[in-house]
């Protein structure tokens, strides 16, 4: 890659400064434009698979005995395209981030393999493959986490995402081997053909091991501990492809394995999905209120979301096992939906928060602020992702969750038990969800993007470049056509609901035109018309306030109001602290926040004080009561098992000859 | 019910007010009866303020005279300051006016507002409040009474 270049005595520095930097912006232009046509190919891969025949591929050579076999059906080519589509924006956004921070080689060559991992695990068709192509995911996901490895947080994050990532292979693996096993075949679709045969004993064990693997993938709690570690400290775009499209496997797995192979299940099934998505999306989003780093608080709202998608995957496993296959149709499609707008929106929040950590160097809510001004293009960006998060009307992430409580609250629960207990009370847990996602959103875009500049790294902020802009402008265009015109969703979803029967995918699901119709259920809503309605209510708003001014004298210009005092500093803002103070002391049982004032007194007199130091850890409460325990467990054990490993060679060679004694003894 | 029965017994308790006297100073606003006030302490000693709660509370009630003490100096029309004006208070005094709307009216309450009073020439004073920014009206006294602030702002609200 490197050309020769004539010996230049006059300006040595300068020469290969120049090529250096040539050279690295070459290097990131390829690497960002290949995961940008990987994302392309993607898309058209997906959206051909979704409504054209389903593709089969079989590469006999490539794995020994089962080879590779690639069955790609609407469900699959639903998640290739998503996954595709986001591939597109983190590429283009990638090539300008890349040069901004520097990267090295490796994870410049390590974007597109990853991009290409996490397309090859839904087309996979057999279980062999499945598993080549997760891991493959897994370990270049890892690899790209480690990225800023010279930084002992990265490392941190990374053991702890490796063996979080592992053990949930580990769960899926025994899964899969199982359901193999049982199903008679290595390609999904035998095992589908055979899947009535399966015993109730193995359908339980493989949904609990695949909850398990798959539900840590997604960030479900409660093995969710990984997301609020590797989403911060990995590079953004990094970030936002774990978030927005790695996690969405997770759903993937759970829909493709539990739902569609081992088919409808008793009732148990659904209601377990129900019980952990709500959790996990009210702790979640909990979690995310109280969060004063920027990506943190986007990881626990992946969780939130993701426990959003599972609640309505419940729902519709649930309702469906019950009969109301229409209402069941309403929930998948709830789901599908909100698997699309927390891709778009989550791509934007992570390219956004990536944008501003390029500029400032700062992910602490507390220290930023004051980017409205500097930051124009990156904070309108991201303020379309907050509005998208939030689930507030215009916001991509609106209409799905409209369509998941209207699927709950119509669940038809006459002379049922079951359903009129559970359906109110997740009615109950989305709406607390919506309500802090909200308060969590605000705070991440008022406290980080108005005002003004708590710090002077806040202050000196410029904007991103074009290549960072145009990847968020993607990105926004998609919130943009979610959040108005879901109706151009309406054929995509259709047939991906069709390949799901056993969620009522078979019924007519809610009609996605103009107006958003549901079924055999009196309750209809335009999101087009909303906004048009805003937007006409707007310029009415701004026409009226002119004409009501026009005999006013010009407006005089005064200084700011600061109580008298010269003027307004950056301390007398909210920060994100403050803002979520009231929230922190609500949800104190659950937080468990850890709060210190120290009050420091003058030596001559404990009625001066001299400072008062206040210092707040919000930690994890489940990562602390559930982990530490566990990882102090596994330490002590390991120091045991380390004894027998002292270093003397003669020990080892015993262990040898005793192992061969052993298989001997065995095998006799 | 014999609560509302009692009022009704009761009535009014509230002394009958004298005729409006003749007005100062036009209402800043162009509207009688309606005067929002934001108070300033320039250095006052506390009797002005405490006398000034006396006329805005219950017995004396300047708010049925149409005056009001306001919290922001943005929703005001004039100023009511009370005490010598102390170096510390100076800038404080001129940013508050500059954040009261213009037209408006500066009313000063008490010796010290007016001429310096016992704190006139001290080491940490800037002068009277006239001295500083223009006073419409001036309340003297040390400290006046709430009947001659409520006497003294009845001439601006005009009722």
């Amino acid at each position: 890659m490197t050309t020769a270049l004539p010996d230049s005595p006059t300006v040595p520095a300068l020469d290969k400064a120049l090529p250096a930097a040539r050279r690295a912006h070459a290097q990131a232009v390829a690497s960002g434009s290949v995961t940008a046509a990987l994302g392309v190919l993607g898309v058209a891969l997906g959206l051909s698979a979704v409504f054209g025949a389903p593709r089969h591929l079989r590469i006999g050579w490539l794995l020994p005995l089962v080879g590779v076999i690639f069955d790609l059906g609407p469900l699959g080519g639903f998640f290739v395209a998503a996954t595709g589509a986001v591939s597109i924006a983190v590429g283009i956004y990638a090539v300008g981030y890349a040069q901004r921070e520097h990267w090295a080689r490796f994870p410049l060559v390590m974007l597109p393999l990853f991009v290409a991992a996490m397309l090859l695990v839904p087309a996979a068709g057999s279980v062999t493959t499945f598993l080549l192509a997760w891991e493959l995911m897994a370990a270049a996901s890892l690899v790209l986490v480690l990225s800023e490895h010279h930084r002992a947080q990265v490392r941190s994050a990374g053991a702890f995402y490796a063996v979080m990532t592992q053990l949930g292979f580990a769960a899926i693996l025994l899964a899969l081997v199982v359901l193999s096993a049982a199903g008679g075949g290595d390609a999904f679709a035998t095992i589908a053909a055979g899947s009535g045969g399966i015993s109730g004993g193995t359908r339980t064990a493989v949904l609990l091991l695949t909850l398990m693997g798959f539900g840590s993938k997604a960030g479900l709690l409660p093995l969710h501990a990984w997301l609020p570690r590797a989403h911060p400290e990995a590079p953004s775009p990094v970030s936002a492809l774990m978030s927005a499209a790695m996690v969405n496997m997770g759903i993937y797995g759970l829909i493709r394995i539990d739902l569609q192979i081992l088919g409808p299940g008793p009732h148990w099934w659904g209601l377990t999905l129900m019980v952990f998505g709500a959790l996990s999306a009210v702790f979640g989003v909990l979690q995310a209120s109280v969060a004063t780093d920027l990506k943190r608080l986007l990881a626990y709202s992946t969780t939130e979301n993701m426990g959003l998608v599972t609640l309505a995957l419940g729902a519709a496993t649930l309702l469906s096992s019950y009969g109301a296959r229409q209402v069941a149709a309403m929930a998948m499609t709830a789901a599908l939906l909100l698997i699309l707008a927390h891709a778009a929106f989550k791509t934007l929040a992570f390219l956004g928060a990536g944008s501003v950590l390029a500029a400032t160097g700062l992910r602490d809510l507390d220290k930023l602020g004051g980017l409205a001004r500097r930051m124009p293009g990156t904070t309108v960006m991201f303020g379309i992702a907050a509005l998208g998060a939030s689930g507030l009307p215009l916001g991509a992430g609106f209409v799905g969750e409209w369509l998941l409580l209207q699927s709950l609250i119509h669940s038809p629960h006459e002379n049922n038990t079951l359903l009129a207990l559970t359906m109110p009370l997740s009615v109950g847990a989305v709406a607390l969800t919506t309500g802090l996602g909200i308060a969590a959103m605000v705070k991440a875009f008022g406290v980080g993007f108005l005002a003004r500049p708590r710090s002077a790294a806040a202050q000196a902020a410029r904007e991103a470049p074009t290549s960072m802009m145009a990847g968020m402008a993607l990105a926004a265009a998609a919130c943009g056509v979610f959040a108005v015109a879901p109706a151009a969703l309406g054929p995509l979803l259709k047939q991906v609901l069709a390949a799901l029967p056993t969620v009522g995918g078979n019924e007519a699901g809610p009609a996605l035109g103009a107006y958003l119709r549901l079924p055999g259920i009196p309750g209809s809503m335009s999101p087009g018309l909303i906004a048009v309605a805003l937007v006409v209510a707007v310029l009415l708003a701004l026409g009226l306030g002119r004409w009501g001014l026009r005999h006013r004298p010009a407006a005089a210009v005064v200084p700011l109001w600061a109580c008298g005092a010269d003027s307004l500093s950056s301390k007398m803002q909210y920060t994100a602290t403050s803002f979520a103070e009231p929230l922190q002391r609500v949800f104190d049982n659950v937080l468990k926040p850890e709060t210190d004032v120290e009050v420091t007194h003058f030596a001559e007199s404990q009625y001066l004080v001299e400072k008062v130091t206040y210092r707040t850890l919000q930690a994890d409460p489940l990562e602390q009561r559930l982990y530490t325990p566990v990882v102090r467990a596994v330490t002590t054990w390991a120091q045991w098992v380390r004894r027998a490993h002292p270093g003397s060679v003669h020990l080892y060679l015993a262990y040898g000859a005793l192992g061969l004694l052993i298989v001997l003894v065995i095998s006799r | 019910m014999s609560w509302i029965a009692k009022i009704g017994r009761v009535g009014r308790i509230v002394e009958p007010a004298d005729d409006a006297p003749a007005t100062t100073v036009a209402p800043p606003t162009g509207v009688g009866g309606s005067l929002q006030l934001r108070h300033v302490d320039a250095g006052s000693c506390n009797g002005c303020e405490l006398e000034i709660a006396g006329a805005f509370c219950s017995v004396y009630d300047a708010e049925r005279f149409g005056a009001r003490i306001v919290a922001s100096p943005r929703h005001a029309d004039g100023l009511i300051a009370t005490g010598v004006v102390t170096r510390n208070m100076h800038q404080p005094l001129l940013n508050t006016l500059k954040a009261v709307p213009e037209p408006r009216v500066v009313i000063a309450v008490g010796d010290c507002a007016c001429n310096g009073g016992a704190f006139a020439r001290g080491y940490g004073v800037v002068g009277s409040v006239a001295d500083v920014i223009p006073v419409d009206v001036e309340i003297p006294g040390c400290p006046p009474t709430p009947a001659q602030i409520i006497a003294a702002l009845r001439t601006v609200t005009g009722r």
